[in-house]
């Protein structure tokens, strides 16, 4: 408010006023500064402990191990990182078969055939699915699910196992792949699906044959995400899957073709990246030990798997994007 | 369609099955989650509540005195012929249909484990249409008084314990002296700054609050005698509640209307805390969770009273308490078998143990709410900070434009790293290298407040972006500076938006264990937290913790006591999230 004179001074300096403002803006741009710092504070901590970590056991040692026992009664422990790359992989696949067909299928469902109301509705209720917490569904992997398979399908079944934890990882994952997917194929323009109709084409084949390649690109980074945030999954892992690093059975099939039976590996207790880290947090935390430095090396591999994940997804749905 | 013109010889013929049969599949497809999630949610519920116990008497009962009441209430309200035949079609027929269907699976598939028809129809049929009845209920007069009346009863209760919950942590006698000293002067001025336009006054507040706050620190350990908790918390709490509920009605009502919104609960409430401290329960609580509810329902009674329209839905409380109470009696009398259920009182009040029937959740509720309130703090903070630097104050283009293209991707990279990789950063910078303790709250609430800073800003600035740039550039014309627009135009109108966004985060956090778990979270502990650096358990750190046991009583009893009690948690803030949106939206 200047004051009340005849004639007001309007490039009059007011000291107080610009020091509030400078200050105001110079808070806004540390709180910025923080989410900066953030990522920095994470490369740095992963680093400079996985750095100590690799100076013990080598790089080579950690990527090609067979073995992991970071805590072994006995001694001789062992940071091979391959069987936990298993236990990711195989959670992580199994989830993807759920997740992907069936987030693809409700995303052309809420874009192509679902009334507005319809979509009014399911859309919130859809994003429930990923607002559940992940420890609600790992407990219902062990308490549930499992005991309902173990009564109907597998009855071999062990209490932790990796199939019941992949079924609920896939279900959260769900919303991620149909939400991205359905706001690509919604952005496909009216025109191209007109043309289609007036090309005599069903709407069958206007939303399997247009639609879907017109958005193929946001689809696909959909499918990025979910898988990346599969792999980053912990707690429906730690509940369910148990903790156990194996190693597969590899067996001879005919002609000696080596195959791994998947009941071997589902049904049975396993352990993944973000497994053995929970795991090792039973031990000290206060720092300094192997055990302590190598979940910094596991997190350093989950943070850098994670980051080129979503950088690829990324770069799909930028540079493969159509424009309309 | 092409179908339409099938004469030429095959030319123009479709055959439809295909597109038929994809079109219920991705609908199928569509509802394959939430039919899964739904499934195990009536599971965990009827473990929660022992409903498997349940006689078909007592469910028949309590149907009777609380659901049809509530029922009946809600098509009262719709006041809609068209509903009304809908619900009680549905209600008779999925009666029928639930019954016939359930005798048939039974005797002839195999049978459902814990589950009678009589539950199935509840879940299946009764729930949805309550669910149904209610959302359109409350769209009619009498309905939405019902709901709002309820809902701020419910809220007042909830809010009463969290603050209630909070003094264990923080300093009850500081807090009195900051309050005397620092807040109550600065308040003063700015009022009556803000009365005279003197802005003076008004920029004098800050030093003042700060200068009380300071004060208040030096003098905590001179002064050696205080009121005791009660009094505090009536002088810090109760009293400012009630006179802000009074102020609000003033304006409109008038003033003795005021001082009866203002009074009435302030002296039930001290009434209230007195004679429970006197029965030796935990006065201060008691009279936080009546103030808390009493002024804003007053408040309320009173608005509605002066719009005069829907008064008969201020009924909809007694109606329930009426009908829970006549259950009760009525299941009393009958001496049916009543169900046990896990989640009870003594479930939230108890310590864990090492035994089902004793154990309780308590110290891991205190750990989340403190937390959670530590947190909320934080995050807002930090988001709408960010939120405001990234939308107002850095230009598109340029270098300027660049960094903010990359805090952009920045922010939207960190929402991608796993939660567990939070929990490492946190163990390694708070817990480690800045000593603020392994598995303390402290550590809990950064590590956190990170994690969901990058959901928070991105909401935040999806509100802020969706404020109309029309109204900024009117500010400008009037000579206000970036700051001026920003806090008299922008937020405000964004504020809604924010919240929404914060309480959705919120309940992102709440649920989060593995960053816990990775700072050292105890697992267990038999003690409520009394200071941010003492070690703490959460409510997902204690299912964990539960989940792991291996007696039936534990799997199926106590953890799915905790699921619910989670989950109904994470409903309400979610749900004040939506309507805190929905009333915005309306308001635009």
């Amino acid at each position: 408010m200047t004051d009340s004179t005849e004639s007001p001074d309007l490039t009059r300096r007011d000291g107080l006023k610009r020091l509030r403002e400078g200050t105001y803006g110079g808070l806004f741009a540390a709180c910025a500064a923080i989410t900066l710092l953030t990522t920095a504070a994470i490369f740095v901590t992963l680093l400079s402990d996985a750095v100590v970590f690799f100076r013990s056991i080598s790089i080579l040692e950690f990527l090609t191990g067979t073995n992991w026992s970071p805590n072994p009664a006995g001694g001789g422990q062992a940071f091979g990182i391959i069987p936990l790359l298993i236990g990711t992989l195989v959670v992580t696949a199994t989830a993807a078969l759920i997740s992907i067909p069936v987030g693809t299928l409700t995303a052309i469902y809420l874009s192509e055939y679902a009334t507005p109301n319809a979509r009014s509705i399911l859309k919130p209720l859809l994003e429930i699915l990923a607002g559940i917490p992940t420890v609600v569904y790992g407990y219902f992997a062990l308490v549930y699910v499992t005991p309902a398979l173990k009564a109907t399908l597998f009855p071999e079944m062990s209490t932790f196992n990796a199939l019941s934890a992949s079924i609920m990882v896939g279900i959260m994952t769900i919303p991620m792949v149909s939400s991205i997917s359905e706001d690509a194929m919604s952005a496909v323009p009216d025109e191209l699906r007109q043309a289609g109709y007036g090309l005599g084409a069903t709407k069958f084949e206007v939303s399997t044959g247009i639609v879907v390649p017109a958005s193929i690109s946001g689809i696909a980074s959909s499918y990025i995400l979910a898988v990346s945030r599969a792999i980053g999954e912990t707690m429906i892992v730690v509940v369910a899957m148990g903790a156990q690093a194996r190693m597969p059975e590899v067996q001879q099939a005919l002609f000696g073709i080596p195959f791994v039976n998947p009941a071997d590996v589902l049904l049975e207790s396993g352990m993944t990246i973000t497994v053995a880290m929970v795991q090792i947090t039973g031990g000290d935390l206060t720092g300094g030990t192997l055990p302590y430095n190598s979940m910094f090396a596991l997190g350093l591999a989950l943070f850098a798997v994670t980051l080129v994940m979503n950088i690829l997804s990324d770069i799909i749905a930028q540079r493969y994007r159509e424009e309309y | 369609m092409a179908t339409d013109n099938a004469n030429a010889g095959g030319f123009g013929e479709v055959s439809r099955v295909r597109g038929i049969v994809f079109e219920y599949l991705s609908f199928g497809a569509s509802v394959f989650g939430l039919v899964a999630l739904g499934v195990l949610l009536v599971y965990v519920a009827i473990d929660a509540f022992d409903l498997a116990n349940a006689s078909p008497e007592w469910l028949l009962t309590y149907f009777l005195t609380l659901v049809v009441p509530f029922l009946a209430f809600c098509l009262y309200s719709a006041s809609d012929r068209d509903v009304t035949r809908r619900a009680l079609g549905a209600l008779g027929g999925g009666l029928v249909a639930v019954a016939a269907l359930f005798t048939a699976v039974e005797a002839f598939v195999a049978p459902i484990p814990r589950l009678n028809w009589q539950l199935a129809y509840l879940f299946v049929v009764a729930a949805p249409v309550s669910a149904y009845l209610a959302y359109v209920g409350s769209g009619g007069r009498v309905g939405a008084v019902g709901f709002g009346l309820l809902g701020r009863l419910v809220g007042g209760v909830a809010i009463g314990l969290a603050v209630g919950t909070l003094f264990l942590v923080f300093d009850p006698l500081l807090w009195f002296l900051a309050y005397t000293l620092g807040v109550l002067p600065a308040v003063g001025l700015y009022a009556v700054g803000r009365r005279r336009s003197t802005p003076r006054a008004q920029t004098a507040a800050v030093p003042v609050a700060l200068a009380g706050l300071i004060a208040a620190v030096v003098l905590r350990d001179v002064v050696a005698t205080y009121p005791s908790d009660l009094i505090i918390y009536l002088w810090t709490v109760a009293v400012p509640v009630a006179a802000a509920g009074g102020l609000l009605v003033a304006g409109r009502s008038g003033r003795t209307v005021a001082a009866l919104v203002a009074g009435l609960p302030l002296a039930a409430a001290a009434a209230g805390g007195f004679l429970a401290a006197g029965v030796g329960l935990p006065g201060p609580t008691v009279l936080l969770v009546l103030v808390l509810t009493g002024v804003p329902t007053a408040v309320y009674v009173s608005r509605v009273a002066d719009a005069g329209e829907g008064l008969a839905g201020l009924g909809l409380p007694l109606l329930l308490g009426a009908g829970a109470i006549a259950g009760a009696l009525i299941v009393e009398a009958w001496g049916v078998p009543a169900p046990d259920p896990w989640l009870d009182g003594s479930f939230l009040t108890a310590a864990p143990s090492r035994t089902p029937v004793e154990a309780g959740l308590y110290p891991a509720i205190v750990g989340s709410v403190i937390i959670i309130a530590l947190v909320a703090v934080l995050s807002f903070a930090l988001g709408v900070g960010t939120s405001v630097f990234l939308e107002e104050y850095t230009p598109e283009s340029g270098a300027l434009g660049t960094l903010t293209r990359i805090l952009q991707v920045n922010v939207a990279n960190l929402a991608a790293v796993p939660s567990v990789v939070y929990g490492l950063l946190g163990l390694g910078l708070f817990a480690n290298l800045l000593g603020l303790g392994i598995g303390t709250a402290v550590t809990a609430a950064l590590t956190l407040s990170l994690l969901i800073l990058p959901i928070t800003i991105i909401s935040a600035q999806e509100a802020i972006r969706s404020v109309p740039d029309d109204l900024r550039r009117g500010s400008d014309a009037m000579g206000a500076t970036r700051w001026q627009t920003t806090k008299n135009v922008v937020l405000p109108e964004a504020m809604p938006g924010i919240l929404t966004g914060t309480i959705l985060a919120l309940g992102r956090a709440i649920g989060e264990t593995a960053p816990l778990i990775m700072i050292g979270a105890a697992t267990t502990v038999f003690r409520a937290p009394d200071s941010l650096f003492s070690r703490f358990s959460a409510m997902p750190m204690q299912i964990y913790t539960w989940a792991g046991f291996p007696q039936a009583d534990f799997r199926y009893g106590v953890v799915a006591a905790g699921v619910i009690t989670l989950l109904l948690i994470l409903v309400g803030m979610n749900g004040t999230a939506i309507l805190l949106r929905n009333r915005a939206e309306r308001g635009s």
